[in-house]
């Protein structure tokens, strides 16, 4: 979850995050290389004792700085649709959750086997328990199986929202009358938070989205105990 | 009587003749900038990952925090 000072990612919890996490990685180099060039480039304009400014005949340089730049471009593109190809990948997944979007919470619906749905409101600040965390922690926690491929199907019910969950490197617009599908796996067991990501209102920032990646036993006896 | 001739200077060629040194400081400074991010965050980044993933035990780690109360619905 996100720490005050934070400058990066959250830690990866997906195999696509970490993927995402590493492209970062590249494409910031790049912008460092760019950028100090720049700045050396400015530095020795500002400080030159050279004096003749008119245009002068510059075929080689331009020839350089059409070429390189291009170069630059494909170098970021080719891992960028690696990693998009690799989002569309279609894994089998175990199980299918329905997240729908409200006017301000979200409902999940679990309907391979039993019809399961409930409702995740936000918990009041003025509610919350010593450790838990404001803006974030809801009244029921989306559960789910960890280390199974699980598909997300998002949509809206009203108006235009956005679900999110940084630390899988998710994100999906919830579009009211669409369907959205996500691929979610976990590497680990634990509590992963989100926020809605789209404007929806003057509630937008108080519907989070709290996920619980626990073992498949555990995952079955929740269910069982939600049904009853 | 003739007055002694100073050297001619330079007079063209000024710009390439800096251009040559600036050049390859340019690219020395920006290739280390990348590489000192390569070498400084992105591959210690990568083996922070392996090595966590090396000896990591999910159902165990998953115990320790049902235990420790992490979940909504505590010990099932």
């Amino acid at each position: 979850m996100p720490y005050p000072m934070q400058l990066g990612f959250q830690d990866a919890t997906s195999p696509i995050m970490e993927e995402l996490t590493y492209f970062h990685d590249h494409t910031l180099m790049i912008v460092f290389l760019i950028s100090s060039l720049v700045l050396y480039v400015i530095i020795l304009m500002l400080t030159t004792k050279l004096t003749h400014t008119s245009t002068m005949d510059a075929q080689e340089v331009e020839t350089i700085w059409t070429i390189l730049p291009a170069v630059i471009l494909v170098l970021i593109a080719l891992p960028s649709l690696r990693i998009l190809y690799m989002m569309d990948e279609i894994y089998n997944p175990y199980l299918t959750v329905k997240a729908m979007g409200h006017q301000w919470y979200w409902s999940y619906e679990y309907t391979d086997y039993e019809d399961l749905t409930f409702d995740s409101y936000m918990v009041p600040t003025q509610d919350l328990s010593p450790g838990q965390f404001p803006l974030l922690e809801v009244d029921n926690r989306l559960v789910l199986p960890m280390e199974l491929p699980i598909r997300m199907l998002i949509s809206s019910e009203d108006v235009l929202h956005a679900w999110t969950v940084p630390s899988l490197g998710l994100k999906a617009d919830a579009i009211p009358g669409r369907l959205n599908q996500a691929t979610l796996t976990s590497t680990r067991p634990g509590v992963y938070y989100g926020q809605c990501s789209e404007i929806c209102g003057s509630n937008h920032s108080f519907m989070p989205i709290v996920l619980e990646m626990t073992t498949l036993k555990y995952f079955e006896k929740w269910s069982s105990m939600m049904q009853s | 009587m003739s007055a002694p001739v100073l050297a001619k200077p330079q007079l063209r060629g000024l710009l390439a003749k800096c251009l040559q040194f600036y050049i390859i400081t340019a690219f020395i400074l920006s290739l280390g900038c990348a590489t000192m991010y390569n070498f400084g965050v992105a591959e210690p980044r990568k083996k922070a990952y392996q090595n966590f993933y090396r000896r990591y035990g999910a159902v165990k780690d998953f115990e320790e925090m049902n235990q420790a109360g992490v979940f909504q619905y505590g010990k099932p």
